[in-house]
């Protein structure tokens, strides 16, 4: 197929056959033991844009008039002259001009892409395809080149409603995992060309995946999480995790909140609170018996580490980065630690630091290194064997591509877990867990599928390959995944493909293996059944 | 939004049938969700289940966390997915009327 071919209407321009998809190591080489894609029903297709893959992550409405249908184009094309504006763009406007400049097609980038190596390799989720698309459509409607020799280079395009509902979908089969960006030569961030025309469709048309923008950021905003998690729950939360631990250690620990002047904020992923609560737990516990000076938030916003908008709205992501900001200078902390969660170490760490000035701009660092130093500086006593069973790691890669923490976890197992295994590639050369930019929590229509079967398919062979020795479900294994989003993903692919029961793999996070191993637990820390 | 017919009564469903207008609920329209969902006729400890996300929801104005769920009922996660074979979340929340989880969980 060519790259002009994404504006001509066609009920569909790839299938997903399971036939083409990556192979999987043992027990998966089975195709009996695979799990199939749900396809959309004829309604859901009638309604949303579904011809580029037949997979729905956005959901962009059919308009219902010609006048609908042109305000749709000219809001694109006007959205998409404003990333090139420096009052409008000043935070991305330099790489993304690079990045649709300087690409010279060589295509080393493409092996890099999880998504288009488990799909078997399908055109439209090649790395350079989308950037090509966009680069096409720049230089014939925004920079006006000259139209016969766009047709003489061959590098013509025709844009249209279907090329334009096509793109936005295309930009959400994209993780931002910018693996293609490590292997690029010259730096070209198609990553960021996701990110970018997720933003005209945000910032400039109003269409964004319900999970990140209504149930994300605005609510959020509004009710204090992205988990719906408002004030009063939060204090309901915290009282279950004390109990909880008490039970699990056999001493109260009292949770700090909103201590003013505490050494360390810590934000935790809301989504620990409701789904991992042992990870806030681990904190909590470890936190006590080092004797760090912390403390939680009860503000709205202060307790949800999240910042959907670095998936895909810049204004969105300011709100909330200042936000947060703005309780850590209220409370007079030192500094703010980010929990396990990838995603808001870019925002808040980095990505951040475009938007925070002033007395805003408060120190803000991981949670990592805080970990890693009370392990490896014996602030605490752990013993190793509690942790005897296979375990591997997983590199969330805002926290370890983006941003180079990459071995403070791993100083961590090796101490404390005496079968700590490496996934081929790993640290910085990792592949996304396929759950990366918001799609582990994308869960509507088959959304869910095709992260599981096309762009998490290459996780779970790593880490079918690393457990091949021990792929019995008679031994346990745990894969260690220290980001909320990508142990949700991880989780889901587990269920997906059933692989707790055929190969007896857990997941969960970092913390709870340093609980796990300290040596005046009664009992284990770490509940296998919670698969 | 689509429409369709729980308990005799037409409510407002999204795509993934959760229902939209938790004010309609009652114990019939739990009945046919329940249909939906594989977890019918429903039994006493699919009631225990829905009464339990229910009260905590009218309450929080959100689904509890999972392991609380499983504390406070006393039914274990396998047990619920035995219930409720889409999981506590899109199963058990479903049938209970509440609104889809969000965010990172």
């Amino acid at each position: 197929m060519r790259i002009e071919d994404i504006s001509k209407k066609s009920d569909q321009i790839i299938k997903i056959r399971q036939s083409d998809l990556l192979p999987l190591p043992y027990p998966y080489n089975n195709p009996e033991k695979d799990t199939a894609m749900r396809e959309l029903s004829s309604d859901q297709r009638e309604r949303y844009e579904a011809s580029l893959d037949g997979v729905i992550g956005v959901g962009i409405q059919r308009p219902s008039s010609k006048a609908e249908e042109e305000l749709f184009i000219h809001k694109f094309l006007s959205g998409l002259a404003k990333l090139f504006e420096k009052e409008n763009n000043w935070t991305f406007l330099h790489p993304l001009y690079h990045s649709l400049e300087y690409c010279v097609k060589c295509q080393i980038c493409n092996d890099s892409c999880p998504a288009y190596i488990a799909s078997g390799r399908k055109e439209i989720y090649r790395p350079t395809y989308r950037p090509e698309v966009l680069r096409r459509i720049v230089d014939k409607y925004i920079k006006k080149k000259n139209r016969a020799s766009l047709k003489l280079t061959g590098s013509d395009i025709e844009l249209n409603w279907t090329l334009i509902a096509r793109l936005g979908e295309l930009a959400y089969r994209c993780t931002l995992c910018r693996k293609c960006t490590q292997a690029c030569p010259l730096g070209i961030d198609n990553g960021l060309i996701s990110h970018e025309i997720r933003k005209v469709f945000s910032q400039e048309m109003g269409i964004a995946p319900k999970e990140l923008h209504e149930q994300g950021t605005v609510q959020q905003l509004k009710v204090g999480s992205s988990t719906g998690i408002n004030p009063r729950a939060l204090e309901n939360i915290i009282e279950f995790m004390e109990n909880d631990i008490e039970e699990k250690i056999g001493r109260k620990i009292k949770i700090p909140v909103d201590k003013k002047g505490a050494e360390i904020l810590l934000l935790h992923n809301a989504g620990e609170f409701m789904s991992w609560p042992e990870n806030t737990e681990a904190f909590a516990i470890i936190f006590d018996a080092a004797g760090i000076d912390w403390t939680l938030s009860s503000e709205t916003v202060g307790y949800d580490a999240v910042n959907y908008g670095v998936w895909y709205d810049d204004i969105q992501l300011a709100r909330v980065a200042t936000r947060q900001a703005e309780i850590a200078r209220n409370l007079g902390v030192k500094k703010i630690n980010v929990g396990e969660c990838g995603h808001a170490h870019k925002a808040m760490i980095v990505v951040a630091d475009r938007v925070l000035t002033g007395d805003l701009n408060i120190p803000r660092e991981s949670a990592l290194p805080i970990l890693r130093d009370i392990v490896v500086g014996d602030k605490i006593k752990l013993d190793s064997s509690r942790n005897n069973f296979p375990i591997t790691l997983h590199d969330p890669c805002n926290m370890v591509r983006l941003m180079g923490i990459v071995e403070p976890q791993r100083e961590i197992l090796k101490k404390i877990c005496p079968q700590f295994l490496e996934m081929e590639p790993h640290g910085v050369d990792n592949y996304c867990c396929g759950g990366g930019s918001g799609f582990a929590i994308m869960q509507s229509m088959n959304f869910p599928d095709w992260r599981s079967a096309v762009s998490g398919r290459i996780k779970l062979k790593q880490i079918l390959e690393v457990f091949q020795d021990t792929i019995s479900p008679d031994v346990k294994k745990y894969v260690c995944a220290p980001c909320s989003n990508c142990k949700g993903q991880i989780r889901d692919l587990l269920n997906y493909y059933n692989v707790w029961d055929e190969c007896g793999i857990f997941y969960g996070g970092l913390a709870e293996l340093i609980v796990n191993a300290m040596i005046d637990l009664e009992k284990p820390f770490i509940e296998w059944e919670w698969h | 939004m689509a429409k369709t017919t729980l308990g005799g009564i037409e409510i407002e469903v999204d795509e993934d049938g959760f229902i939209q207008e938790p004010e309609k609920w009652n114990k019939e329209v739990a009945e046919d969700l329940s249909k939906l969902e594989q977890a019918f006729p429903m039994g006493e400890d699919h009631w225990k289940i829905v009464n339990y996300l229910r009260d905590y929801y009218l309450k929080y104005e959100i689904a509890p966390p999972i392991r609380m769920l499983v504390k406070q009922t006393g039914i274990d996660l396998k047990t619920i997915y035995q219930l409720f074979p889409g999981g506590p979340a899109k199963g058990a929340c479903k049938v209970a009327g509440l609104p889809k989880p969000t965010g990172c969980v």
